[in-house]
């Protein structure tokens, strides 16, 4: 709390009105540190600008008081909860949900205003963050400069859009979701919106918080307020902030942060990232994560708009199974000393993946690993020239060392299917590079190219089932797939789901169905969902998780029947809308370099630069 | 041995080295696409082949940023050519050139030869600004600029670093004067220990470009390629003498892995 010294004096303008119901110290006291730090924070009028805050809502979206009456239970359990405490059951010491308002009296004209009711602390938080740079207006909200130049001027204004953003203003604090990442130290280090050094003392209050309630032995998880949730995850030295007003499940948020992480380890490795704060604690680690903004802006839209992300599975492009398996055989065949995975991408959608056999008897390759790829992909439109070749971290395969990804588009100048192949062997770009010509001079012979170019997503309609819109579907039971990746499949979204405020709309829907059958306080088998201008269904077994979403006229009956066909359906299809058995190969050259071998031998991280930095 | 870890097709490696947003990857999309064009931070390292006549000409294109730095040793291993690139309105950019990267050029090949780049001069140059989009017109150019390398060179030395902006309401201040960058490849090749009498001259070394009007873009990669040909020449030569090549070649790049290793 290192700014408790300098406030003392504006104390007594605070005041706390609506003391916190359980009465626990830690609670009573960052309340109160709380409305100190804001207070020292906004010299000037707070809650007006509320008022703006306060009437937006998602467009569509049901107020959660009202949901549990539209809602019907098919499972055995009966049905007593309400939402509300269901919330309240999940909230633990250190989540302070305590109702509390501040009123300042600086300057004693903005008294009406603050009377507003600002009456909850999870606003109060998001105002105190949103109003804190305003001590440092001025400085670097135009642009940020790199911290290794002097000059700010050679940003090019394309990149930066989001950066330039005036983190004062009422459309910075509209913003759905925010997400913020600082280290221990309180630096900060990425902003979705705006600039860091323009949040600097925003990141700075956060890490009071964060601080504080550590310093009692407790760890901040979470602060809700009527609008929004602000959730908090601490990994290693780096803090990660979640400010979301998208009615998303705590877990959920803390998912997409470590998502987050994961995409920060991805390009720095977990061992360097603590080793350079062992060493250096106030290290400004955006000297090494600078030019990585687009790549975790990318990571962040995809995840709000992506499916795959919320269900932690991947997403593959429906391919006849034959011609599937023949790009298999193709990669298959062209490999080199050392060469772990074959990943060929359509469309930003997987086609087919090869695996090392000993590598992937090890561990498997996760869901969340292959996004992270397919992200780094889509961020970086540099890879639609030339051939890459760039060290990287798969973070839940070995978050310590890097891969070497060799990244290539087979079509230029279309650029829709894409290459990557990974190597443990730093050296190896120009066998790895011998093994695309190769794939590239078997796919032109087999006509692959094209017969790629028509596979697209399928519509609902071929289902056949009156009344279904869209569903998601996640099996357990592929064969060989529980000990490979996991997938789901979906139909495109078409009407009415053909805007972008609807498909999120419709995405909404769907994270509140999976944050009920995922509550950690209680989750539920089957949810009947009766909606405003849907009826949706998720139902989740030992065999599969499934989400779909029916027109509003929908019986329950005809639901059940609905959802039989469906299954019926992805029976049939199934070899076409997953990879059934991700074929493997052999690459270890010798019994001296197995692939433990070779992963332990990516550990010269000396090599890769860091060290020299400090 | 240095060409040892180079493999069968490329002929010749060239890499583009500098700090981040200087410019790079937009001086050889430039160069190759004829066109300027927003970029995304580079990652790791893009690797391009060019024809230039019979030869294969490979090009890396490497990242700039930090993170990336310990492939440097990597990309430069074997390389015919370095391009060093700073940013003309960004003193920085020169002294990382020292700071950072010249160690990484340690791999490079023996008679490696260096170009000391300027970009972004059409933010500070009037001159520099006139050069025209289109790829026939700096078809034409390229010839031109050939021709005036050296007057251009002349030309841009007598510029004061202090005033260079008041000529013609050009907003961004100089901040490296061409001869600062010269004076750096003077101490580059002390660096390496080469008689500066026996090397390439500054003058010809030390280039002024945009990469956003082209101007003198292609003058820098050609006179580059012309002067790697010899390069390309002797190592064919050797090629030829020793048709098992191949082996010893894998054996040299294991070994120097080993070496790098410690």
């Amino acid at each position: 709390m290192e700014r408790d010294g300098h406030q003392e004096g504006e104390g007594q303008g605070v005041i706390i009105r609506n003391p916190p119901l359980e009465i626990n110290p830690p609670a009573d006291t960052l309340a109160t540190s709380l409305s100190l730090l804001g207070n020292h924070m906004f010299p000037d009028q707070v809650a007006r600008d509320d008022r703006a805050t306060a009437d937006t809502q998602e467009p569509g979206e049901l107020p959660p008081s009202e949901v549990p009456a539209q809602e019907q239970h098919l499972d055995a359990e009966p049905v007593s909860n309400q939402e509300n405490q269901l919330e309240t059951e999940e909230t633990d010491n250190a989540e302070c949900q305590n109702n509390e308002s501040t009123e300042t009296a600086n300057g004693g004209t903005k008294d009406d205003a603050a009377d507003n009711d600002q009456n909850d602390s999870g606003e109060f938080v998001v105002t105190m963050l949103a109003k804190a740079k305003l001590e440092e207006q001025g400085i670097g909200v135009k642009g940020r400069s790199s911290p290794l130049l002097e000059a700010g001027t050679q940003e090019s204004p394309a990149l930066m859009s989001h950066r330039d953003e005036d983190v004062t203003a009422d459309s910075w604090r509209q913003h759905r979701k925010h997400i913020f990442v600082l280290s221990e130290a309180g630096k900060p280090i990425y902003s979705r919106y705006g600039s860091e050094e323009a949040l600097s003392s925003t990141m700075g209050v956060m890490m009071a918080l964060v601080s504080f309630v550590q310093s009692g032995d407790n760890i901040i998880r979470s602060v809700y307020s009527e609008k929004h949730t602000v959730v908090f995850l601490q990994k290693g030295p780096l803090v990660l902030v979640c400010v979301s007003s998208s009615r998303q499940s705590e877990e959920q948020l803390r998912g997409e942060l470590l998502y987050v992480y994961y995409q920060i380890i991805s390009m720095l490795t977990q061992a360097s990232i603590s080793r350079i704060f062992e060493h250096k604690k106030n290290y400004d680690l955006r000297r090494l994560l600078a030019g990585s903004e687009k790549i975790l802006d990318g990571l962040l839209n995809l995840v709000d708009s992506d499916p795959s992300f919320l269900l932690a599975a991947i997403h593959c492009l429906p391919l006849a199974s034959s011609l599937r398996d023949s790009l298999s055989q193709i990669l298959q065949k062209a490999i080199t000393t050392n060469l772990v995975f074959s990943i060929l991408i359509a469309k930003n959608q997987l086609l087919t993946i090869v695996q090392e056999k000993t590598v992937i008897e090890d561990t498997r390759l996760e869901p969340a690993d292959v996004h992270l790829l397919l992200n780094l992909i889509g961020a970086s439109s540099a890879f639609q020239a030339g051939e890459i070749w760039t060290p990287i971290c798969l973070p839940l395969f070995n978050p310590d060392c890097y891969f070497y990804a060799y990244i290539s588009y087979l079509d230029p100048p279309e650029c829709t299917v894409c290459l990557l192949l990974l190597s443990t062997d730093k050296e190896a770009f120009y066998a790895v590079a011998d093994c695309k010509r190769k794939i590239e001079e078997a796919m032109c012979a087999q006509n692959s190219l094209s017969l790629i170019a028509k596979a697209q997503s399928y519509s609902v309609s071929q289902v056949g089932v009156s009344d279904l819109r869209h569903f998601m579907y996640k099996p357990f039971d592929v064969p060989d797939n529980y000990r490979q990746l996991t997938q789901f499949t979906s139909p495109e979204m078409e009407a009415p789901y053909s805007s972008e405020e609807e498909k999120m709309r419709l995405l909404d829907l769907y994270r509140y169905m999976h944050s009920r059958i995922h509550s950690s306080s209680r989750p539920l088998k089957l949810i009947y969902h009766v909606a405003e201008r849907e009826t949706l269904l998720a139902w989740v077994t030992s065999k599969f998780e499934l989400y779909t979403c029916f027109s509003p006229l929908v019986t329950k009956a005809c639901a059940i029947t609905a959802i039989t066909k469906l299954l019926r359906w992805i029976k049939k299809e199934e070899d076409r809308l997953f990879i059934r058995y991700p074929p493997k190969y052999s690459t270890t050259p010798n019994p001296s370099k197995s692939s433990r071998g070779g992963k332990s031998d990516q550990q010269d991280s000396t090599d890769n630069g860091f060290l020299s930095l400090l | 041995m240095p060409e040892a870890s180079k493999m069968k097709k490329p002929d010749v490696k060239l890499v583009l080295l500098g700090d981040m947003n200087v410019g790079k990857t937009s001086l050889l999309h430039r160069y190759t696409d004829r066109k300027f064009k927003d970029t995304v931070s580079t990652v790791g390292g893009a690797f391009f082949l060019k024809q230039w006549g019979p030869y294969n000409i490979s090009i890396w294109d490497t990242a700039g940023r930090e993170q990336f730095h310990g492939l440097g040793s990597m990309y430069c291993r074997g390389a015919s050519a370095v391009i060093l690139t700073y940013d003309v309105t960004n003193w920085q950019s020169l002294a990382e050139l020292e700071e950072r990267f010249l160690s990484l050029t340690d791999t490079a090949s023996h008679d490696c030869i260096f170009a000391i780049v300027g970009n972004k001069v059409d933010l500070t140059d009037p001159k520099a600004q006139l050069s025209q989009d289109s790829s026939g017109v700096s078809e034409d150019q390229t010839e031109h600029e050939e021709e005036r390398t050296e007057p251009q060179v002349l030309s841009s030395c007598p510029t004061p670093p202090a005033s260079p902006a008041s000529l013609s309401g050009i907003t961004v201040h100089k901040q490296v004067a061409h001869e600062d960058a010269m004076a750096l490849y003077g101490r580059i090749l002390r660096y390496k220990g080469l008689e500066e009498k026996s090397s390439l001259p500054a003058e010809r070394m030390c280039f002024e470009t945009s990469a956003k009007t082209g101007y003198n873009v292609d003058a820098l990669f050609e006179t580059l390629f012309d002067l790697v040909l010899p390069s390309i020449l002797r190592k064919r030569n050797e090629n030829q003498q020793c048709p098992t090549i191949d082996l010893e070649e894998c054996r040299g790049a294991s070994s120097k892995r080993a070496r790098f290793c410690c």
